[in-house]
């Protein structure tokens, strides 16, 4: 795989990960104080941009990848969301999560060597 | 988890109806995909070309449904059960590559797709939880 095609993957990962979170938090928001704001509508706005963005990197590594390649990258989402928590939340991290994570980083490198 | 509904609006056959539509639409995406494929075009690493090919608004129309779907179940499943739940189409989509793409997948990579499901079972609980609290 070529360094371009990482880093594709990666930005449509990061991209449909954060598009998920800022959705939800404007949800939240707007479950207090409705959808007529500038905050709901822009993060609004910011979310449908970011997973637009997530959509077409995908298409545009479909055209050059089997689905059984690109899929499994997916799993990475699930690392971006601990790192995340992590920082955010000064969240520990159990020992279950850090034996999926190592799970999840070994089964994409072998995906990526196949 | 009161007041379910009954028959269509069953938040267990909405969410089997989200993972159905992801699965198809994943699939359907890698066939437009291949349909307008130009490897050799720089431009089309930005998959725009991809909208040439009606399978992939096919997908795009799959992909709105699940996420309504998945809207609604949220409103009466917890996430941290629901998303669990969700991931079985982690196993689907291999499958369905193989089956209805005709992919050749290697040996080594069947167990890197492996990996990635124990990976993904195992910490789908805790991460539920974390992105609630994100």
């Amino acid at each position: 795989m070529t360094f371009l095609a990482f880093l594709f993957i990666l930005i449509s990962l990061v991209t449909f990960v954060a598009a998920q979170l800022i959705l939800k938090k404007a949800m939240d928001f707007s479950a207090t104080h409705g959808m007529r704001n500038s905050y709901f509508v822009s993060r609004v706005a910011i979310g449908v941009v970011l997973m637009t963005v997530s959509f077409f990197l995908t298409l545009g590594l479909l055209q050059r990848f089997d689905l059984s390649y690109l899929y499994p990258f997916q799993g990475l989402s699930v690392i971006f969301i601990t790192i995340l928590a992590a920082v955010v939340l000064k969240e520990k991290i159990s020992a279950r999560l850090t034996i999926g994570a190592l799970l999840i980083t070994a089964g994409i490198v072998l995906v990526s060597m196949s | 988890m009161q007041n379910r509904p009954s028959g269509f609006g069953n938040p267990w056959l909405q969410l089997g109806l989200s993972v159905v539509c992801v699965f198809a639409s994943e699939l359907l995406l890698k066939r437009g995909a291949s349909e307008v494929a130009a490897p050799d075009d720089a431009f089309s690493w930005t998959g725009i070309n991809g909208l040439a090919s009606p399978l992939v608004w096919w997908a795009i129309v799959l992909i709105i449904a699940s996420f309504i779907s998945w809207l609604y179940v949220l409103r009466y499943i917890p996430l941290s059960l629901a998303y669990p739940l969700s991931r079985v189409v982690d196993i689907l989509v291999p499958l369905g590559c193989w089956i209805f793409l005709g992919e050749v997948i290697s040996t080594l990579r069947w167990c890197g797709i492996a990996l990635v499901v124990f990976g993904l079972a195992l910490v789908a609980q805790p991460i539920a939880k974390m992105e609630e609290r994100l």
